[in-house]
């Protein structure tokens, strides 16, 4: 793996990536000369992102150490923020040393506010009803999986991974050769892990990553899923590049996301509406896009990849038993109305309407002659070669 | 640094061995060999990514020094053992009497408690690299144990104990 070296000038960011591990300085003349052209065009604070460089060794540091010692001199005041990843062990320990070199230097670590919504959806407290989730989608994408090209035997990565039931089910139903589960929350990983082992489940692979940086090599997986997931981030795109980098070419990338606003009920379907409409509206403020579904199609062509096929299901009251949906219900309507609805200073009116809807999609559900409907969207693609 | 590193029963879980010529032709083998090695030897970490990115990470410093210093007639060996507590590479280099006491001299300086602000001067000093840089790094950034081993003529062993902290299972 090799590196690049980007300057962005509007941002004020030096971009560092791959494998630095050059045999001398010699062969980083032009980083310098990339470096010193950044530093003589910005002015109060620089920021030098390394959170996508795997690996650096010594040559490779010493151009950095020597390049932040001509900025503290040229630029005394110049404040240099160096980004690191927790995915990446060697960066804190490694760059802490550059702090003896300048009070302005200052280290910040990027996996803190890794998505807008982070905070509210990874409370552990959600976890039961990930978990209700995954029972009541699995019901359809057992069957749906194979007709996007997945087969007993690949080689499978699930990006996104969250607390790993997906991965279980994937595992158990179609014999992977391997199967790594990536997520970037450690708390949901130890579940994972927990639950795995609980199921004597030991040949799932679940480790820490960032999904839009994955420390993956190219071309390594015959299918990669990530559900639920490119909604809720605000750059999709930047998920979509790995996702189509670790795929081997032929390989398909299978994605999931929702359309909140086509959530449905009768009875009571006007409130329900109402409220799935103020659903998409809310995550859409905090930068995540609920509405995602059907954008599937474009965002996959987008990324490169050729022989999309896109289909739709509904998680409905009468899949299995009403309560789960009732429950998974009850969840949301704890986390949007009760949470991210006051977080964003709706009132007390809104949030009794919003939560209304809720209760009345609840209703819809557990109602003898009531359905409930969730739909999902489920698209696949190739890529070349 | 575990007190146990001597004491803990370890597994002996990897070897190879290449020609120093062969190794040495070519800079990007550094490189090659330490990603090959840590991804075979990070399956069944609870984090292989990480766990493997760090192993890289160790191997390679140790390689990088072999590659400035070694004796060209001979093979360069490298196995990997595991303990439950801790993983000690050891590499064993051909040398010469000025290869040997490079080694010498550098494994007494990452031994100092010294070592991490000895690191830190190396590195801003705007003079070539010292060699000797890799074990200092290892020292400072892993706080590994080194020892070496030069009892047999023509050759040294380094072997560096490390820990790599490893999420919950």
């Amino acid at each position: 793996m090799s590196f690049t070296v980007r300057f962005d000038a509007n941002n004020q960011e030096i971009m560092l990536a791959g494998a630095m591990r050059p045999h001398n300085g010699d062969e980083l003349i032009e980083v310098r000369r990339t470096l010193d052209h950044a530093l003589n065009s910005v002015s109060g604070t620089l920021y030098l992102n390394a959170k996508r460089l795997v690996h650096l060794n010594n040559a490779g540091f010493h151009e950095i150490v020597m390049f932040i010692r001509r900025a503290c001199q040229q630029k005394p005041t110049l404040r240099i923020v160096i980004i690191t990843s927790s995915y990446v062990g060697w960066q804190e320990r490694k760059f802490a040393l550059l702090r003896e070199l300048s009070p302005y230097v200052v280290i910040e670590q990027y996996d803190k506010d890794f998505y807008p919504g982070q905070s509210v959806l990874e409370d552990s407290g959600f976890i039961p009803i990930l978990r209700t989730q995954t029972k009541l989608t699995w019901r359809h994408e057992r069957s749906i999986l194979p007709r996007h090209g997945l087969q007993p035997g690949m080689k499978i990565a699930d990006i996104c991974c969250g607390i790993g039931d997906f991965a279980v089910l994937l595992y158990k139903e179609f014999q992977p050769a391997r199967l790594l589960a990536i997520d970037h929350a450690p708390q949901s990983l130890a579940y994972a892990r927990q639950v795995a082992a609980d199921f004597g489940v030991e040949a799932i692979e679940y480790v820490q990553g960032d999904a839009a940086n994955l420390l993956i090599d190219d071309n390594l997986f015959d299918f990669v899923t990530c559900r639920h997931s490119l909604q809720i981030f605000d750059r999709p795109e930047l998920i979509l590049k790995e996702l189509y980098r670790i795929c081997k070419p032929g390989g398909r990338v299978y994605i999931t996301n929702e359309k909140n606003s086509h959530c449905l009920g009768e009875p009571r379907a006007e409130s329900i509406q109402w409220t799935y409409n103020e659903v998409a509206q809310i995550f859409a403020h905090f930068k995540m896009d609920v509405e995602l579904g059907p954008k599937s199609h474009r965002y996959l062509i987008d990324a490169g990849f050729s022989n999309v096929q896109v289909e739709s299901f509904m998680v409905t009251n009468l899949d299995g038993d009403p309560q789960d949906f009732a429950d998974v219900i009850a969840a949301w309507e704890s986390v949007y109305a009760g949470q991210m609805a006051a977080q964003r200073g709706d009132s007390e009116e809104f949030i009794t309407r919003f939560r209304q809807g809720f209760q009345d999609h609840i209703f819809a559900a557990l109602h003898p002659k009531g359905y409930a409907g969730w739909p999902i969207w489920v698209a696949s693609a190739r890529k070349p070669g | 640094m575990p007190a146990s590193f001597e004491s803990t029963a370890q597994d002996r879980v990897f070897d190879i061995v290449i020609g120093a010529d062969l190794f040495a032709a070519d800079w990007s083998n550094c490189d090659r060999i330490s990603n090959y090695v840590a991804n075979l030897v990070s399956q069944r970490r609870t984090d292989s990514l990480r766990y493997a990115n760090l192993f890289s990470s160790v191997l390679n410093e140790l390689l990088e020094t072999a590659f400035r210093c070694h004796h060209a007639q001979g093979e360069i060996a490298c196995t990997v053992y595991r303990s439950t507590l801790h993983d000690c590479i050891d590499l064993s280099v051909p040398c010469d009497a000025a290869i040997r006491e490079f080694y010498e001299s550098a494994v007494t300086k990452a031994s100092q408690p010294d070592a991490a602000d000895r690191f830190i001067r190396m590195m801003l000093d705007e003079r070539p690299f010292d060699p000797q840089i890799g074990l200092m790094a290892l020292a400072a950034d892993y706080q590994a144990k080194i020892t070496l081993d030069a009892s047999v003529g023509n050759r040294v062993t380094i072997s560096v104990g490390f820990v790599i902290d490893e999420p919950a299972q």
